[in-house]
């Protein structure tokens, strides 16, 4: 996938959404800001997903594993030292050793396998969160959990209790991650990951260390579940077994699929629909499941690519680019 | 022990119950290469349809059974005909994504049309007794279970090595572009197989309503344990699929009894062993 | 007609009506449009009856109550959310309810988790919720009693009534000593039979436990776990899965010849009106031969009181269905906070908070007693023997065991309830 230089109304629809997430508290009430932090938390945790399948080709059922290790992770921390940077950290390094090392494991398959062996990693962790009572207080979950501060011993200590505060914390992570996951696939390893998932046996050929690659796709992944997952415990107080469960792993790939698997904006567009179809359904009816899934269905049938498809497809023709390129979809 | 040859009967019986919803599962994804997220829903759909047509249409048993199984076979036909066949070229994942609205949908669906309590019909008569094994009641339904799970391994057999279809499926599974090319109507054979396999995830739950409840969200619980049981045996593999349900089954039996505490567990890590040391499953050829 | 008569009778008309839907406001002596209130249950999945059943509840209490005036005047304004019983969504839910749709008060909830993660949220967003079903004795215990969130209110009754009241009934059984149980695989499951048999080892030091099975949540097939248990022999089970598992374990329990076999069942969510009808068709035909025992947090035939019948019939005609007793509770909790509105005479969270003290209330449920230490409304159900009534059109409970429920609530100081297995 090719960048093109970023047309000047792309940099400026940029500007203004930034822009407008930073306003976002003084103009809105607690409740839509609650709801973009949730936007913003699956917008991380759909990118990471996404770089290991529309890039890497690598589809994945068990990243609430890694999103629930994230939490668990920095949920523990926080009730023991309730410093928010060392949350954090803690959780996305220990989502990121166990994306290491369950990775290893699963990237020596593929297609099929590989997907149900990350559904049966995700679940195991599923059924250790529900069992290992006195480490993760089983069903009931952890609660409790404190909003801590931002702290740097000596540096700074910025409160964050007031969830208007917390808010930038999430926006200011979540650009980041943005930002660099922006840089990681328009990187020498975002080419190669393609290459990759686009022919497996001509990209070892090409002299690729295949398998060396889809792990570090797989750890990114896990990383980005991981710092998603570290963000929700200081927001909800609280973290229980379902974070885990394979239907978590499941808001990705929807969120993915609705906004497009073949654009890098994709995941968090997707995200924001994910919420707001559901914010709206469940306004009016409490039958939310079936309307979602007719959505769901819809979208399969009309637009397999997506709905950023419908811009990317544009903005094809107008450039008169040969058909067949290495963006067009298997 | 007789405590230990009961708890086997009870797990032979759990295990037939196993193996007839994975079956379902195993033959679609063996010829259509598709993982169906919906069979769960299916199988839902067959309790339902199972509780209207012998709990409240009062029909016999039987026949209450066999226009549930024919029911869901429609509903497998609508989805495949309507819906998945249009998106056979697209990449794998949207198919997957497809039936996952599915189960969104049929989920709702149900409760609509049968409201949002659970439905049980009552017990058949011929059913309702006990035979003795080693001096313990073992229900005349396990071993109804137990007959009908044989049975269908039996037909499913007969008809896959025996018949002039089958043949034409398990070529098709095996090399559909040279199967298209020697003449095989491949996209009817696909319609065929998705319908068998929706009628057997049908039967299934058509079978439970005289001991279970149907109810919206039935599908995905069960859907899990023929995920395991498909993957452990070898996906696409009947036979794998069949001693896996035994293995599984057999062994959540005895798990109970002996070691009541962990359970869950279990299954997950099985799963995860075979697909690490033997991806093709434990029975692939 | 003269155009300036018709031009004046318009003007009257006008100001009549303005005056009208003015004075409909101003009788609102609280200052707003309506008192919302935000319900929570489980609407989908396999529990989806109990949201439900919240739902019927909190509607018709609504409607009653804004047909006899309001509270203070003021219309009552109700808002359903479906909670998944997932704790992400309840308190997600909760948040919309309080801060987007402005609620005064919340009521309901299902699941215990989902309680449990709503609790400390309450005491965020300073608004009040009346708990109408979740069991779980740490949200009173250890939430309020020990962490002072006095924005947690339940109105039905805990894991007290499905654990120690079954103690106090079988410890005059000499012919029951071996108990096993087939439980819920999660907290519900571990505290209640941990509080019965640490209840029941005090009255019968003689009594065994012989053996346990777990069943996860949405197990279908129950079979192993009977027979498990079945296979030491025991006097009586105790079973806590509930719903439709409870109807499952049942039809599965009867065709192994259980009944046959021990002394008593205790099912404790048993008198459950879902539950019940489910096993109507073996209750008619007397197959558990009357050794089920079971109890609800409300039965449709006790108290036999007009003010219980007349609710059974206002909700029978309404809904054409019994209520559950999340429906009566939910129902009653609307009349609770009505209440203690009215005597606070405003909607401000503390405030309502200190009406609440030294409440008592009647409802179709009986006489609610608020306990100010843990913030409950103690009030009475009995447990008793599903059986056929002809006055009802699904079995009852009947040869109840009525007993006080300060008697077997436990009180404070709240030592801890082992979670262990």
């Amino acid at each position: 996938m090719t960048t093109p230089r970023a047309s000047a109304a792309t940099v400026i629809a940029l500007v203004a959404i930034v822009a407008a997430l930073f306003v976002l508290p003084w103009i809105a009430g607690r409740y839509p800001i609650y709801l973009v932090m949730h936007i913003l938390i699956l917008a991380v945790f759909s990118l990471g997903f996404n770089l290991l399948f529309g890039y890497t080709g690598l589809l994945s059922f068990g990243q609430a594993g890694f999103f629930a290790v994230g939490a668990y992770g920095c949920a523990k921390i926080l009730l023991v030292v309730p410093n928010l940077v060392l949350g954090i950290a803690g959780g996305v390094a220990l989502a990121g050793i166990a994306a290491l090392l369950l990775g290893a494991l699963s990237v020596r398959h593929t297609r099929i396998y590989f997907s149900m062996l990350t559904l049966a990693f995700g679940m195991v962790i599923y059924s250790i969160a529900w069992k290992w009572r006195d480490f993760t207080g089983g069903d009931d979950g952890l609660v409790g959990i404190p909003r801590a501060a931002l702290e740097i011993p000596g540096l700074l200590s910025i409160s964050v209790s007031a969830i208007e505060r917390y808010y930038y914390v999430v926006v200011v992570i979540a650009l980041v991650a943005i930002f660099v996951m922006h840089r990681l696939v328009h990187s020498p390893l975002g080419l190669a990951l393609q290459a990759i998932r686009d022919s497996e046996t001509r990209a070892a050929f090409a002299g690729l260390a295949v398998r060396k690659y889809r792990l570090v796709a797989f750890t990114i992944a896990g990383v980005y579940a991981g710092l998603a997952g570290a963000l929700l415990p200081p927001l909800e107080n609280t973290v229980t077994p379902p974070i885990a469960h394979w239907t978590t792993s499941a808001e990705p790939v929807l969120a993915t699929l609705l906004g497009g698997i073949h654009s890098f904006a994709g995941p968090i567009v997707g995200s924001v629909l994910f919420f707001v179809i559901k914010d709206v359904i469940v306004r009016f009816t409490e039958y939310w499941l079936i309307w979602f899934g007719v959505i769901v269905v819809a979208l399969v049938m009309g637009f397999p690519e997506g709905v950023m498809s419908v811009f990317t497809r544009r903005r094809r023709s107008a450039r008169r680019q040969p058909a067949g390129t290495a963006s067009q979809s298997t | 022990m007789e405590n230990i040859v009961f708890q086997g009967c009870v797990g032979l019986s759990l295990a037939m119950y196993l193996w007839l919803i994975s079956a379902g599962l195993t033959i679609i994804f063996g010829v259509l290469r598709i993982v169906n997220f919906a069979h769960g829903s299916l199988f839902m759909v067959g309790a339902y349809l199972a509780y209207t047509f012998y709990g409240q249409i009062a029909l016999p048993f039987w026949l209450a059974i066999l226009l549930s199984v024919a029911g869901t076979g429609v509903l497998g036909l609508i989805m495949e005909r309507g819906f998945l066949k249009r998106i056979y070229g697209v990449d794998e994942a949207y198919q997957l994504l497809l039936t996952f609205g599915f189960i969104l949908i049929l989920d709702d669906a149900v409760k609509m049309i049968w409201g949002g309590v659970f439905k049980i019909p009552p017990m058949p008569e011929f059913l309702d007794g006990a035979w003795m094994i080693v001096g313990r009641p073992f229900p005349i339904y396990n071993v109804f279970v137990i007959a009908v799970g044989v049975l269908v391994a039996i037909v499913l057999w007969f008809v896959f090595e025996k018949t002039w279809w089958g043949r034409i499926v398990r070529a098709t599974a095996a090399d559909r572009e040279m199967a298209s090319a020697i003449g095989v109507r491949v996209p009817r054979v696909f319609s065929g197989v998705f319908v068998a396999g929706a009628m057997l995830a049908g039967l299934g739950g058509a079978i439970g309503t005289p001991v279970r409840v149907a109810a919206p969200g039935i599908g995905t619980a069960m859907i899990i344990q023929a995920f395991i049981i498909t993957v452990i045996g070898g996906l696409g593999n009947l036979k794998g699929a069949f001693v896996s349900s035994l293995i599984v089954g057999v062994l959540s039996a005895y798990g109970t009894l002996f070691f009541p505490v962990f359970e869950l567990f279990f299954i997950f890590i099985i799963m995860v062993v075979v697909l690490l040391v033997r991806p093709q499953g434990l029975f692939a050829r | 007609m003269n155009k300036k008569l018709t031009g004046l009778s318009i003007a009257i008309v006008l100001n009549l009506l303005l005056l009208w839907t003015g004075a409909a406001h101003a009788q609102c002596k609280l200052g707003v449009p309506a008192i919302k209130v935000g319900v929570q249950g489980a609407a989908s999945g396999p529990h989806s009856d109990y949201g439900r059943q919240i739902e019927m509840g909190s509607t018709m209490a609504a409607e009653e109550i804004n047909a006899a005036g309001g509270i203070l005047g003021c219309k009552v304004e109700i808002r359903f959310m479906d909670d998944e019983n997932r704790a992400a969504t309840g308190v997600r839910n909760a948040r919309l309810l309080v801060t987007d749709w402005g609620a005064h008060f919340l009521v309901g909830t299902d699941s215990s988790g989902v309680a449990m993660a709503i609790g400390p949220v309450l005491a965020e967003l300073k608004r009040i919720q009346f708990f109408t079903h979740a069991a779980t004795h740490r949200l009173t215990e250890e939430l309020v009693a020990q962490k002072g969130i006095r924005e947690i209110v339940r109105v039905s009754v805990p894991v007290y009534q499905d654990a120690i009241i079954a103690a106090l009934i079988f410890k005059d059984r000499k012919d029951v000593r071996r108990w096993a149980t087939i439980g819920a695989d999660y907290e519900y499951g571990y505290v209640s039979w941990n509080l019965f048999k640490e209840t029941l080892k005090k009255y019968r030091p003689d009594v065994e436990f012989v053996g346990e099975a777990w069943a996860p949540f949405l197990t279908l097939d129950f079979a192993p776990h009977i027979s498990a248990v079945m296979a030491q022999k025991p006097d009586a089970i105790f079973a806590t899965p509930w719903a439709g598992e409870a109807v499952q374990l049942l039809r599965q329990a009867l065709i192994q010849g259980v009944f046959d076999n021990v002394q008593v069942w205790w099912q404790a969510m048993g008198g459950s009106v879902d539950v019940l009808e489910g096993i109507a068709g073996e209750v008619q035909k007397d197959r558990f031969k009357g050794k089920l025992w079971a109890t609800a947090r409300y039965i449709h035939n006790w108290p036999d009181t007009p003010e219980n019948k007349a609710f059974i019939e206002r909700f029978t005609k309404r809904w054409k269905r019994y209520p559950n007793y999340s429906a009566e509770t939910t129902y009653s909790a609307f009349f609770v906070m009505k209440a203690a509105v009215e005597k606070a005479g405003s909607l401000d969270t503390a405030k309502v908070v200190d009406a609440l003290k030294g409440m008592q209330i009647r409802n179709p449920g009986g006489v609610r007693t608020f306990r100010a230490e843990d913030q409950q409304f103690i009030y009475n159900v009995p447990a008793g023997r599903p059986m056929m009534d002809p006055k009802y059109p699904i079995p009852v409970l009947g040869d109840l065991k009525i007993f006080q429920a300060q008697d077997y609530y436990r009180h404070p100081p709240f030592t801890p309830v082992s979670i262990a297995k």
